[in-house]
């Protein structure tokens, strides 16, 4: 079902590059659909299968690198970017023994794979470049041709975030969403229905960092610069703070999360070296307003107050 | 013939803690076999053990003549043994129709890519799954509580609800832990019938319950456990007739009047 006000948010995102032709802010709102996508990743993984990863820098890496090092090596860059995707979903299943675990277990279990993809990807330099990371990565190119204006980078990312947002809600609404959405909520009456827990929540692991690769694999030929800094342990704890902020388990939420984590750093550089700790004031006092995020204060404002959810 | 289920001298420690030691049971197709016994007798141990919950420290489980003492509790449950909880677990945050609706998962096979691109059988195939679940809904009479969320369901209705998702998919066995717990008399009496149709429609249940009024009017024959032991295995007559079994319950005066009636 498609609402209203999503509906022409969208449209209003897709008119952007007429009414605001501003390279600079073409490229903001480009980093903001990226973000969206690696943000609906976790979302589905957090909101839907309950489990919480601190590891989506790495699957973001893979799918960076991997890009980069595809079409760097010839790849078309339609081939290369889902082959990236992949690449990172495959990459999650390393993680399958530690699919068992729980909450802050698993939490610290990821994170500890997202340092060590950092550490592979700062030190292994006949891959990666180490520090100095990967230069000149190749625009985006669709059938030919090379999208050297930032409005077609705008559109192309924009609407593959559109169409996770989509695919997602599709695969919430099914056999396996629900299977995902039961296992987080009674593991014990989902086995005892028949569920194979440890496969179902695997597969969403694999989706997630597929999603989480394919932000990575755009971010590559967005930005056309590489370095270890943009997926150290900070950008998983970055995308965990998009997917809070915006309300855990809505889709929106995430793609506002994302526009806030992304946007309120650069509105806030007025103020100079304050403006992180005005960001981290900011997240406190929206987690203040509760845990349903930017998605639930949205809702109670439309809602007037004791009407049913 | 065989019987639909064979527990073969299972037995259940914990630690020190003898919970089952070498029980027997048989459980013939098409009945409700009872499950009765004193506070602490191990009928909930014993439920878990044949659900797959955790595996019995020694002894064989058959189903239809097949051992699945190896199996997990997921793969019994694909096998047709489907149960309820002493203390209610359903997915709280989904409707009664998509709580049914994960009874009939391992009947049902869209997976990732289906539900993505969403082909004709996929499609299909949800439409059957939630005609089933409300299929399920309807038996145990909660139709009309389809689209509610199990959470905010009225406390006798989640009990409905779990044994809606239980037969959902029609299995071969249903074990109900304590299904009356909590419900007031009407509802109890209501719950008899429910269980005496269930069975007429093909599922084999056992049934662990305190309400001994439940047991005596709708199983066919009763198992009776004490101190984690087989006591009597017989018809509801023989049972309350049985001086070993009234003894078991003596002290335990509400029991012991309920077995009088």
């Amino acid at each position: 079902m498609i609402r209203v006000a999503p509906a022409l948010a969208f449209l209003a995102l897709a008119l952007l590059p007429f009414v605001l032709p501003d390279p600079f802010l073409l490229h903001l709102m480009t980093s903001v659909a990226i973000a969206a996508i690696l943000a609906l990743g976790l979302q589905f993984l957090l909101g839907i299968s309950g489990q919480l990863s601190l590891g989506q820098a790495a699957f973001y890496g893979v799918g960076a690198y991997g890009s980069a090092l595809m079409t760097g090596a010839g790849v078309p860059f339609l081939v290369a970017v889902p082959l990236a995707a992949m690449a990172a979903g495959a990459s999650s299943l390393i993680l399958i023994p530690v699919t068992r675990l729980r909450g802050p277990y698993l939490a610290v279990a990821t994170l500890g794979f997202s340092i060590a993809a950092y550490l592979v990807i700062k030190n292994e330099e006949w891959l990666t470049g180490g520090s100095l990371g990967l230069m000149g990565i190749s625009r985006p190119t669709l059938f030919g041709l090379r999208l050297r204006d930032p409005a077609h980078v705008y559109w192309l990312c924009a609407g593959l975030a559109a169409l996770v947002w989509l695919g997602l809600c599709r695969l919430a609404d099914s056999r396996f969403g629900r299977a995902a959405h039961a296992i987080r909520q009674d593991e014990d009456a989902a086995r005892a229905s028949g569920l194979r827990v440890t496969l179902i929540k695997t597969q969403c692991f694999v989706v997630s960092a597929v999603i989480s690769g394919l932000a990575g694999a755009l971010f590559a030929h967005h930005i056309r610069y590489l370095g270890p800094a943009d997926f150290s342990f900070w950008k998983s704890v970055e995308v965990l703070i998009m997917v809070v902020i915006g309300g855990v388990g809505s889709a929106a939420g995430a793609v506002l999360g994302a526009a806030v984590v992304v946007l309120l750093p650069e509105w806030l550089r007025l103020i100079g070296d304050y403006r992180l700790l005005v960001f981290g004031a900011t997240v406190v006092v929206l987690m203040l307003f509760g845990s349903g995020g930017l998605a639930g204060l949205w809702g109670a404002i439309r809602r007037p107050r004791g009407a049913a959810p | 013939m065989t019987p639909l289920l064979e527990v073969q001298a299972v037995t259940r420690r914990f630690g020190g803690l003898v919970a089952l030691e070498a029980v027997h049971m048989q459980v013939a197709s098409g009945t409700v076999h009872g499950l009765i016994g004193p506070n602490g007798a191990g009928k909930t141990t014993f439920l878990n053990v044949i659900a797959g919950a955790f595996p019995p420290s020694g002894g064989r489980l058959l189903l239809e003549g097949r051992d699945i003492t190896s199996l997990a509790g997921a793969e019994r449950a694909r096998l047709g043994i489907r149960r309820t909880f002493q203390n209610l677990k359903l997915f709280a945050e989904m409707t009664a129709l998509e709580n049914a609706a994960i009874g009939l998962h391992t009947d049902s096979r869209a997976g990732v890519l289906a539900a993505l691109f969403r082909p004709p059988g996929q499609r299909r195939e949800e439409r059957a799954i939630m005609a089933r679940a409300a299929e399920a809904l309807e038996f145990v009479g909660l139709a009309a509580h389809a689209q509610h969320v199990a959470g905010t369901l009225a406390y006798g209705h989640r009990r409905l609800l779990e044994i809606a998702r239980a037969i959902a998919p029609r299995p071969k066995l249903l074990l109900l832990d304590e299904p009356a717990a909590g419900l007031n008399p009407t509802e109890a009496a209501s719950l008899t019938g429910l269980i005496a149709r269930i069975r007429d429609a093909g599922t084999t249940v056992i049934l662990v319950e305190h309400h001994m009024d439940v047991v005596m009017r709708v199983c066919d024959r009763i198992t009776v456990l004490n101190h984690g032991r087989h006591l009597a295995t017989g018809t509801p007559a023989e049972i309350q007739a049985d001086a070993s079994v009234v003894e078991a319950y003596l002290g335990q005066d509400a029991l012991a009047e309920a077995l009088a009636c």
